[in-house]
């Protein structure tokens, strides 16, 4: 890498001591402002008051609001250097990877292996839950690094470009420009919640009195108000020192660290063409993402004004700079873009009436013979079964039943170190197997094929597409788009509160799950725990749901489905 | 008043003959560096191959000459001591994965067990992760051989000891395609 690490610690020493004399400078100036504006004010309103002009503040004077100046700022780099990146994480609502999440693991093998690209510089991951696509990176003084993606990002990008972007963002990093527009933007856009509490108490205040002792003290809060309103302001000035040239560079950095900038513009177009945002609300972050999460007219232009405030730069002038770099024009993208939304090619049913995901069923040895197959909860009941009896699951090894993970399970129930009995399916009373969906963990009944979700991961699925729906689903799905149009008449579901289920987690509670359309846009029925939040999932609603989100997120597959 | 301006040159000359040393060690430790990434991406693909051969097995012991390839380039890696005969272990090791994972594609059920997925995810991490150690050390050893070629600064590297490094290259041009597996 061409950033060496003693060119970054001058970097970084650079930007301590610039962002450290500005702190000091608006405090200074501010305070110095209110005092002589008080002093003023407060000799008008004395007594043995002569008019003798405007008084200026006297050097004793602005020395001493100086060094009140510097411990403000010092007490204000304190507080905001603290916890620096746990707190912005929390602001952007980023939590950490799951690891039993396959989409998340393949996320974490990404960013080790563009940490390997830039010669072991270490970098976490996050992960923002919004449908929205955008990328950020955050850096600290102690040299954490953290790169976060927003779920929509990594559902709707391949891996290729998934690595651009992460490529992109190790560029901020090792560059060591992420650090200086972490600490600036973060200097001043915690004030945000401040000012709101501030101006809620002010109005209250304004209405209620107006007596002239209490005179005095609302116009010292109003003072207050406006001191912080200041600097705020400052803060957005601030952005000023954020070069637009960041993300010229940072581009560069992914090229040069993953050789493939086709990608790169492919992601970039995709981002901000298709599905911009942040899943946030605060202005004062923006700086950080890979592309500005609002729409805003000034990013795309030049001219002094815009070079001055705007902190990205025009999204159409780094694409082409990108395709320039890998010889191709923005027809090519577009149309290779597209050929990346058709859906895959559906994998032939396997296991017949289970689907796609089917459960486990297993083989086990016992006096010469080999019996079976077995599903799990009847392998619970066979009390002969020992964890140095031979099994084999029906694809797979032969292997002694210890080894066995779901095995083990049975076996630790009966000692009673775990007391986590096997959930039970709501319709069949049998036990729920875990298979993967969409790259999460869930719970599917093998005679019935209902899956047990929780409500989070819901998300998650409806927006990946592993794989193409059969024929049956995207009947159904039309069908239900066709009914939509017939939905006025059909508002409510008949209940019948026999007919409800109960949840498997919660069987201490004689609740029973709600019936309920899932949302009334995508009016799938399906029951909801009101305690643990799951979500049961009868045979194959699960995926006519994702057929259905598909089918308005992608006009053509829409039309598709129409036909 | 002229001694005055030879000393001022002599330390300046002294300063840059300091520096440029200095970053010739930096560029130095760097390669090395970089070798060392390559070497630990190499090891981890070795650890990762016997549970791969275990979970096919289950699904495809008659294929057994792929299988016994791999676990026979996967010993040679392990064994080769030389520069070369590692570059050329670890080619033909790539080259028995590629045929494993072309064999792979013709069983839809081992396709898709988990085991075999998360696998095949692991192993193309490590190759991914391999090429770029592999990039990034390449692109230091053209940093330091341009460093120590260049003037003045050969003069420095003669005088240190500083020598020009070999590129991790491929020996065999038709494996200069990274192995492609489509699902």
């Amino acid at each position: 890498m061409p950033y060496s690490f003693t060119q970054i610690e001058k970097d970084k020493t650079r930007t301590i001591g610039f962002v450290f004399s500005f702190l000091i400078a608006i405090y200074f100036l501010t305070i110095w402002l209110a005092v002589l504006l008080a002093k003023n004010y407060f000799q008008a309103e004395s007594i043995d008051y002569e008019y003798q002009g405007f008084v200026p503040l006297s050097l004793s004077e602005t020395l001493m609001i100086l060094a009140i100046a510097s411990v403000v700022a010092i007490g204000h780099w304190l507080l905001t250097q603290e916890n620096l990146i746990p707190r912005l994480l929390k602001l952007l609502k980023a939590e950490s990877l799951n690891p039993r999440d396959t989409y998340h693991q393949m996320f974490q093998n990404i960013i080790e292996e563009v940490s390997v690209a830039t010669g072991g510089k270490k970098m976490e991951g996050v992960i923002v839950p919004t449908m929205v696509m955008n990328a950020f990176a955050l850096a600290d003084f102690e040299g954490r690094a953290v790169i976060g993606i927003t779920e929509g990002l990594l559902a709707r990008l391949n891996r290729r470009q998934i690595e651009a972007v992460v490529g992109h963002e190790a560029g901020h990093i090792v560059s060591g420009d992420c650090l200086s527009t972490t600490v600036t933007t973060s200097l001043f856009g915690l004030y945000n919640g401040v000012l709101n509490g501030m101006t809620k108490v002010l109005r209250g205040e304004h209405r209620v009195s107006s007596r002239g002792g209490g005179g005095s003290f609302i116009v010292f809060l109003w003072l207050v108000y406006a001191l912080l309103s200041v600097t705020r302001l400052m803060g957005l000035l601030l952005k000023m020192f954020i070069s637009r040239q960041r993300e010229f560079r940072a581009d560069a950095a992914a090229v040069r660290l993953t050789r493939d900038p086709l990608s790169l513009a492919e992601a970039l177009y995709a981002i901000a063409y298709h599905w911009r945002g942040a899943g946030l609300s605060s202005e004062e972050l923006e700086a950080i993402f890979i592309v500005n999460p609002q729409f805003s007219s000034l990013d795309e232009q030049g001219g002094l004004f815009p070079d001055l405030f705007s902190t990205h730069s025009p999204v159409e002038k780094r694409l082409g700079v990108l395709l320039d770099m890998a010889k191709a024009d923005i027809q090519t993208l577009e149309r290779s873009l597209r050929n990346q939304q058709k859906p895959k090619e559906t994998i032939p049913e396997i296991h017949g009436d289970q689907g796609r995901h089917p459960v486990n069923e297993w083989m086990i040895y016992r006096d010469g013979t080999w019996l079976g197959p077995f599903l799990l909860d009847k392998i619970v009941t066979l009390d002969w079964l020992s964890p140095t009896t031979w099994v084999k699951k029906k694809e797979g090894n032969v292997m002694p039943a210890y080894e066995d993970r779901e095995i083990q399970g049975i076996f630790r129930t009966r000692q009673g170190i775990s007391s986590v009995t096997l959930d039970l399916c709501p319709r069949c009373r049998i036990s729920l197997s875990e298979v993967y969906y969409e790259g999460l963990p869930v719970l599917k009944c093998p005679t019935c094929s209902g899956v047990l979700v929780p409500e989070n991961d819901v998300q998650r699925i409806i927006i990946r597409e592993d794989m193409g729906f059969p024929e049956r689903i995207e009947r159904v799905a039309r069908l239900i788009h066709e009914g939509q149009k017939a939905f006025g008449q059909k508002t409510k579901i008949d209940l019948e509160t026999a007919n409800l289920l109960k949840c498997p987690r919660c069987t201490q509670y004689p609740t029973r799950m709600i019936h309920m359309f899932y949302s009334l846009i995508y009016p799938i029925e399906i029951d909801k725990c009101i305690f643990c939040g799951f979500i049961w999932f009868d045979r194959d609603e699960l995926e006519v749901l994702q057929c259905l989100v598909e089918g308005a997120r992608f006009p053509e597959i829409g039309r598709e489905i129409e036909k | 008043m002229i001694l005055w301006i030879l000393l001022g040159l002599v330390v300046v000359v002294l300063l840059w003959w300091v520096g440029t040393y200095n970053s010739l060690v930096g560029l130095r430790e760097n390669v090395k560096n970089g070798w060392s990434q390559i070497d630990v991406q190499l090891k981890r693909r070795h650890d990762l191959i016997p549970n791969l051969v275990e979970t096919a097995k289950g699904y495809i012991a008659h294929e057994r000459a792929t299988l016994e390839n791999v676990i026979k380039a996967r010993q040679q890696a392990i064994d080769a001591r030389s520069l070369a005969d590692k570059q050329q272990a670890e080619n033909f090791l790539t080259s028995t994965l590629r045929s494993l994972f072309a064999v792979v594609e013709n069983y839809p059920n081992l396709k898709a067990d988990r085991q075999m997925m998360q696998l095949h995810e692991e192993i193309t991490s490590t190759e991914n992760k391999i090429a770029f150690a592999r990039q990034y050390y390449n692109d230091e050893v053209n940093r330091l051989n341009i460093a120590v070629q260049s003037f003045p600064n050969n003069f420095v590297a003669q005088m240190g000891g500083f020598n020009k490094s070999d590129f991790f290259e491929l020996k065999d041009v038709s494996e200069k395609a990274v192995p492609q597996v489509k699902f």
